[in-house]
């Protein structure tokens, strides 16, 4: 793991955690929404836990993006899975 | 090394996980009441929780505070927090699986951090509470409290075996000088360490974490084959339920 790694990699503009269309309210019903799409109050917490950079939500695909990591970490149950043995490679293409 | 010890902790707890949850000795006490009362004192908008198990901290921070992350490497047991949570009515707690060394939080994240029974699981302690740090603001209370070593080597020694065979992902109980050096060294200012002591029942402490019988054997064979000076010390009785030396570490953020 590399807990000193935590560069000023943030890209220019990138404030904060990109919502995907599938996002839930805040309104929503908070089981529901606990047991499906992550927490939105949880997103705009999160940062990749390697670059420390903001992630991307894709809601389609139930994951959050690191583009400097170039990971894709699962969200399983609306639980963020945020190990990096865990996260999918991101293809060249993405 | 460091994913295999991780998968170890994962496939250790999760089947377990409700028995954490409803385990009495996790479930009560007077580090969690501590715990509970300085989170009222603070009115914290983010809490962490470092290594939730079966989530009581986390549901004792939550009615004190704005957010609660309840983090742990055991898919399982999140999904027990997540759920028992909501049946508690308590909609503020966020479950995260993470390794504490890296935690997937921004930097200043948390005004209130806790970890309760977690840390002798942590493969890097050091790591581990230089992320905490990293996660939490400046001036944000951060309580620890864990099973901790007399510092003699005699008792270590016994203790760090028994845990050993009935638990797997055990790593270490560190003595209550190493805590404070390690806090010390992560930014975290000790102000004040209360010690204690805590009864395990045998047989409950070796059904929660379902403990093969030949690993219970040898804990058994340990403690009777053990001195005078090691059964008087952790106060081993008959049916092996014994004296565990817990500490809680009260500190701020530097």
């Amino acid at each position: 793991m590399t807990p000193g790694a935590d560069g000023p990699e943030a890209r220019p503009g990138e404030t904060g955690m990109t919502e995907g269309s599938g996002m839930t309210d805040g309104s929503a019903d908070e089981t529901k929404n606990r047991r499906g799409k992550v927490d939105p109050r949880l997103l705009e917490l999160l940062v990749c836990p390697l670059t420390k950079t903001t992630l991307s939500y894709d809601a389609g695909r139930q994951e959050l993006v690191s583009r400097s990591a170039r990971l894709a970490f699962p969200v399983r149950d609306g639980i963020p899975i945020m190990i990096p043995d865990e996260a999918r490679q991101l293809g060249e293409d993405e | 090394m460091t994913t295999t010890q991780n998968r170890l902790i994962d496939r250790q707890f999760g089947p377990m996980a409700a028995a954490y949850v409803e385990s009495r000795v996790h479930a009560a006490g007077a580090d969690l009441d501590l715990i509970a009362a300085r989170a009222a004192e603070v009115r914290p908008s983010v809490a962490l929780d470092l290594g939730t198990g079966g989530g009581h901290v986390a549901y004792a921070l939550a009615p004190h505070a704005g957010e609660v992350l309840a983090c742990d490497l055991s898919a399982g047991m999140l999904a027990t927090v997540a759920r028992t949570a909501a049946e508690k009515g308590l909609a503020n707690i966020r479950t995260v699986e993470a390794d504490v060394r890296a935690l997937g939080l921004d930097a200043a994240t948390a005004d209130f951090v806790a970890s309760r029974y977690s840390a002798h699981h942590w493969t890097d302690l050091a790591a581990g509470l230089r992320e905490a740090r990293r996660v939490a603001k400046a001036g944000a209370p951060a309580i620890f409290a864990d099973v901790v070593t007399s510092g003699v080597a005699l008792y270590d020694t016994h203790l760090q075996a028994v845990e050993l065979l009935r638990d797997p992902s055990h790593v270490r109980n560190r003595s209550i000088a190493e805590w404070t050096a390690l806090l010390r060294d992560a930014g975290f200012e000790t102000l004040a360490v209360r010690r204690d002591r805590l009864r395990l029942d045998f047989a409950t402490w070796i059904a929660r974490m379902g403990t093969p019988e030949a690993h219970v054997t040898a804990i058994r064979s340990l403690q009777e084959g053990a001195s005078a000076e090691v059964r008087r010390h952790f106060a081993i009785e008959p049916d092996g339920s014994f004296l565990l030396e817990t500490a809680v570490f009260e500190t701020v953020a530097d």
